[in-house]
């Protein structure tokens, strides 16, 4: 589910986008269409996951936002430009789904390659180097040859690329695509420390037990159209959180509470959406931190569906 | 940077490619050895196997293989002009060119002084010759590229020059006295690689190069110097608007 929320940076746009994949010399009537209207935004420090069935049109939709393909109708702006335009790919790291290195290149030398093409100097190309060899744990085989390089080396050195710019906005398709479950872990973790660091993120991935860990936005595409998750909680939530103040509750909340967490507000009473039973007593003694006088707690479990259930009940109503 | 590694990319992009200029340097020089030819019988063989086979070798995929390999994806979503990725790429293989033909003109002159046979007259005019050709066809096999995957650019470019000619050929005998075969025989000289016009600069039928006799014909050989200069970069422009216009994707998932 994507924010709409104009008041937030937003660092991708898509306004009724579609695109059609025509073979040379066929008819119409072999036309393809992958993309069909979609409109979307992500905000600056959001987490996306894009989850559908295979032919859903995922890749053809990142295809897009990256500026490797061109829309049929409708337009794509990356950090407020068109995509494929110098300013959109300035502010963007792409990870795609089977990267592909030179084979007499060693990670060094791929990385160093990509920092010059991105126009950097050589001592901050070094720099870069060194941090992403230190956050991705790629110490061990950093002069080795890539043509060497198993499916998880392969993708920790695609991810370095794709960090090299310090992007704004990452599009990863199938990030933990053949790594092991450190690796994973720590991909997880640096994710989560981009997004908070204010970097927009796409992930296409069929993974959907690890998207769960990351976040609670998502995009489902079936047949080129995004569907909606409906009028239920969004994925991944499992409830509602009702707190009762003696007063002030407005104030609070404003002070203390996400936007995206709150979902109604008095002065006497809270309603807040909760992902995880182990962050109802973060968020209450948070709230107690913060002058909350509490008179009562009720956590309101909903129909609970993980990301997984939510994709199979979507997919099976359109079959 | 940029420029840098781009250049030396399309040197280290395929492990063979040290062979290629090797093969091609011993070639040269067996060449030399075994027939002891002329300084135009040398100069012919150079014009034609460095000319024309060289670039096909050392472009064969120059781009179609980062498309086939989907790397061409990550290339695009950085942030510079696509036409440099093309200008420093096309540098690399004419930078290449010029080394290889600079080697094969230091292992003929040390035969020559060596052996004490053997001619190098205007060595160095079908070297340059060799080397604009081999520029234009460079130009032109790196734009089929961007339009054929993999390394059939060149397989292309061999087929589509060779059977241009054999067709010409074959069409200027059997009617030669129809007007619409003129045309075709002048869009070959000028707009295709200019074989037959750098032939007959390096071969002297635009007057002998000598500084102090001063018979060299300036116009005519500046002219068609030019000439393979504005080929080169008339096939560069047509690679760079397929490059900036090209999708890099058609998987649907």
């Amino acid at each position: 589910m994507i924010r709409n929320d104009k008041k937030q940076t937003m660092v991708v746009e898509c306004e009724q986008l579609t695109k059609v994949f025509r073979k040379l010399l066929a008819g119409r009537s072999k036309d393809v269409c992958a993309l069909q209207s979609i409109s979307l935004s992500v905000a600056k420090g959001q987490i996306v996951g894009l989850i559908g069935p295979n032919g859903a049109g995922k890749s053809t939709l990142l295809n897009l936002m990256a500026g490797l393909i061109f829309p049929t109708e409708g337009r794509v702006s990356v950090c407020g430009h068109p995509a494929r335009s110098i300013e959109a790919r300035s502010g963007l790291g792409y990870m795609p789904e089977h990267p592909a290195f030179l084979g007499r290149y060693s990670a060094w030398d791929t990385l160093r390659y990509h920092g010059a093409l991105l126009g950097l100097s050589g001592q901050d190309i070094t720099a870069q180097i060194n941090k992403l060899t230190e956050q991705l744990q790629m110490d061990e085989y950093i002069d080795r040859p890539c043509a060497d390089f198993s499916q998880g080396m392969k993708q920790r050195l695609a991810l370095a690329i794709a960090l090299m710019s310090n992007p704004r906005f990452l599009l990863l398709d199938e990030p933990s695509n053949g790594l092991d479950p450190i690796g994973i872990i720590q991909l997880r973790d640096l994710l989560k420390k981009l997004r908070d660091a204010g970097t927009a993120i796409v992930i296409s991935s069929h993974r959907l037990g690890e998207l769960e860990k990351l976040t609670k936005d998502y995009i489902f595409l079936y047949r080129g159209e995004v569907v909606s998750f409906g009028d239920k909680i969004s994925a991944g939530q499992i409830g509602r959180l009702r707190v009762e103040l003696v007063s002030n509750g407005n104030q609070i909340a404003k002070k203390l509470l996400p936007p995206s967490k709150l979902l109604s507000s008095s002065e006497t009473e809270l309603v807040i959406a909760v992902g995880d039973d182990n962050e109802v007593p973060d968020i209450v003694s948070s709230l107690v931190k913060g002058g909350a006088r509490i008179t009562g707690v009720l956590l309101q479990k909903e129909d609970t569906e993980d990301i997984e259930d939510v994709f199979l009940r979507l997919y099976n109503e359109r079959n | 940077m940029r420029a840098y590694e781009l250049m030396k990319e399309t040197y280290c992009r395929r492990g063979y490619i040290w062979i290629v200029h090797i093969v091609w340097l011993v070639l040269y020089g067996s060449f030399w050895w075994l027939f002891l030819p002329s300084g135009e019988e040398f100069g012919r063989f150079i014009f034609i196997w460095g000319g024309f086979f060289l670039p096909l070798a050392l472009s064969a995929g120059i781009f179609g293989d980062d498309i086939a390999s989907g790397r061409i994806c990550v290339l695009v979503t950085k942030p510079f002009w696509l036409g440099e990725l093309y200008i420093y790429r096309l540098l690399g293989l004419s930078l290449q060119g010029a080394v290889n033909f600079i080697l094969a003109g230091c292992i003929v002159f040390v035969l020559h002084f060596l052996m004490r046979k053997g001619s190098t007259e205007d060595l160095g005019l079908w070297l340059l010759a060799s080397w604009l050709l081999f520029n234009t066809c460079a130009a032109l096999s790196t734009s089929l590229s961007i339009v054929v995957g993999r390394a059939y650019n060149s397989l292309l470019l061999f087929a589509v020059v060779v059977t241009g000619y054999f067709v010409v050929s074959l069409l200027m005998v059997s009617m030669r006295q129809q007007g619409g075969t003129g045309v075709l025989a002048g869009f070959i000289k000028y707009c295709w690689p200019p074989f037959e016009l750098l032939y007959k600069f390096a071969s002297g039928e635009y007057g002998k190069y000598s500084l102090t006799v001063g018979r060299f014909s300036v116009t005519k050989s500046v002219a068609c110097i030019v000439h393979s200069l504005i080929l080169m970069v008339v096939y560069s422009i047509v690679g760079i608007a397929l490059l900036s216009r090209r999708q890099f994707s058609r998987q649907r998932d």
